[in-house]
């Protein structure tokens, strides 16, 4: 299967200005996604996940080593990778359907008028909108919001979909209900898809590998495939055994890190 | 897809979805309750008045009876005089007057507000350059400015315009300047994501988000210059609301004076609402949001 994203060496931080200090986010990060793979990036918070992916999207650059897509330096942000957030980022003074119409406004698709309106309501129709066209976002409840970051980002059918725990602020059912949803828009539109939780449960039902980073500065710990029977959600996974078994080992990944966070968030 | 949080369609057994209530009286007094209070309120409110001026408890010259009063302002409302003809008190020709400078120096101040309030937003050489200025100019009370115009302008209307300018501006300026500095990060980073090239993040992210800013910017920045308008026509000229109170409490006209307070309430009230509606429908998601 062909790479489509590969990370090579890469060392990524900020710098606080007020501080003069630099931070290291991201340490020696090698990893290579395939095209089509579902890449569930786990690790306490502060390891920075969050970094690599806006290291991918173009909106920072590694201090060193190189992320390729498609074989080309990621150099800023593309038509070929969109990204769904987890405030949900969307235009407050905008409605549905001019949140998802935003990315053909900001760069050119080379799509016709026409061709754009039809995109936008297929995807307004696929995340289960059809009569919230009009609405404001702050018309709408948390799921729904996110529904709206998800056909924005599906609109200019990207590539690669970044997801920033895009699931962290919906309630607990809403978010069983959109994984659902989110794995079987991805089955239809076979986008290669780099997301980040901090629940274990959401990678392992939605991961095709889970990426396992320590606390900060993040390193890869363990990669763990997860060969579980897709589509996940109509399986019932989380009632096999291997899916307690996987759980069992990613927590065992995870939970040393977890303490050091909550440890280093206390000092 | 499922759907888990749109309203469902069909309900084969129990009770419709969305049922209609009969309007009761209970709902009606919620409704117009509040108007009928209000309206009682202000009707006791002049009575009260009417009665203490009627017993002569206070000297007429300081409180005059609300009949009066109203006389006034119906007289006043209803008929034009020319500017000599003060005393008789044409309060339209002057309150038109007023409106019409504090228009001028709203337009004047939004124009010049704006854009340096954008700017400093944006960039911070600007802001530098131009900070100490505006700091030391809005933190200090715009009036003590007065005699330095009149020393520059006269007692013209250049100099009521600028002293309107001046008290509406900073507000204007200031919170144009907070709308750029505080626009939130992740609307930028998503637009940044989606290709948003430097000139469109302040088109269609920064700019919209800082409208509403701007709005309240000009809200408070009306009720500056209204402070500004009365204080001008105190000093200088021979037109306005400001001039007219002066003038009335001159020649003992109380009904006058009284009668010229309360259009200025009227107005300011108004034009406090004015901008109020003009937020609420270019920004409905700020009321919502509790920003």
């Amino acid at each position: 299967m062909s790479k489509t994203i590969v990370a090579e060496n890469v060392t990524v931080g900020y710098e606080l200005y007020r501080e003069r200090q630099r931070l290291t986010a991201l340490a020696d990060i090698t990893l290579s996604i395939d095209k089509g793979e579902f890449v569930v990036l786990v690790g306490p918070s502060g390891c920075g996940k969050t970094t690599f992916i806006n290291a991918i999207a173009g909106l920072v650059k590694p201090w060193s080593g190189r992320i390729l897509v498609d074989g080309r330096p990621v150099e800023g942000p593309g038509p070929d990778r969109a990204m769904v957030f987890q405030d949900y980022a969307l235009m407050p003074w905008r409605t549905v359907e001019a949140n998802v119409r935003l990315p053909f406004e900001l760069q050119d698709h080379g799509l016709s008028k026409e061709e754009v309106e039809r995109r936008v309501r297929h995807y307004i129709r696929l995340v289960d909108l059809e009569g919230f066209e009009k609405s404001y976002p702050y018309e709408l409840s948390g799921g729904m919001k996110q529904r709206v970051g998800i056909a924005r980002a599906l609109v200019s059918e990207p590539d690669i979909l970044l997801a920033d725990e895009p699931f962290a602020a919906v309630d607990a059912m809403t978010r069983e209900a959109m994984q659902a949803e989110l794995e079987k828009l991805v089955a239809e539109t076979h986008q290669t898809v780099v997301f980040i939780t901090h629940s274990i449960d959401e990678a392992i039902t939605l991961g095709d590998r889970v990426v396992v980073i320590s606390y900060r500065p993040g390193r890869i710990k363990d990669i763990v495939e997860v060969d579980l029977p897709r589509p996940r959600f109509s399986y019932d996974v989380k009632a096999l055994p291997e899916y307690g078994a996987l759980r069992e080992h990613v927590w065992g990944l995870v939970k040393d890190e977890a303490i050091r966070t909550a440890r280093g968030a206390w000092t | 897809m499922s759907v888990t949080d749109k309203p469902t369609a069909r309900v084969e057994a129990g009770p419709p979805r969305l049922q209609e209530l009969e309007v009761t009286k209970k709902d009606l007094w919620r409704e117009y309750g509040p108007w009928v209070v209000t309206a009682l309120n202000l009707a006791t409110f002049f009575a009260v008045w009417e009665l203490i001026a009627r017993l002569g408890w206070i000297n007429p010259l300081f409180l005059p009876k609300a009949s009066d009063m109203f006389a006034a302002l119906w007289e006043g409302l209803t008929t034009t005089a020319g500017p000599g003809a003060v005393i008789s008190g044409s309060i339209r020709d002057h309150v038109l007057w007023s409106l019409r400078n504090l228009a001028v120096g709203m337009v004047i101040a939004c124009v010049i507000g704006i854009p340096f309030g954008l700017l400093m937003g944006a960039n911070r050489y600007v802001d530098g350059l131009l900070s100490p200025y505006v700091w030391a100019i809005s933190s200090m009370p715009r009036i003590a400015l007065v005699p330095l115009l009149i020393l520059f302008l006269g007692f013209s209307v250049q100099m009521q315009i600028t002293v309107i300018v001046l008290s509406a501006v900073f507000p204007i300026m200031i919170n144009a300047w907070a709308g750029v500095k505080t626009t939130d990060k992740s609307l930028l980073a998503a637009a940044k994501v989606f290709g948003a090239k430097r000139r469109q993040l302040y088109t269609k992210v920064v700019f919209p988000y800082t409208l509403p800013f701007i709005i309240a910017g000009i809200q408070q920045g009306i009720g500056r210059g209204l402070v500004g308008v009365i204080i001008a026509e105190f000093l200088g000229g021979s037109r306005g609301m400001g001039y007219l109170l002066q003038r009335s409490a001159d020649t003992f006209n109380s009904p006058l004076m009284y009668a010229v307070l309360f259009v200025i309430v009227v107005v300011s009230l108004s034009l406090i609402q004015l901008t109020r509606w003009a937020e609420a429908r270019i920004a409905p998601w700020r009321r919502l949001e509790g920003l």
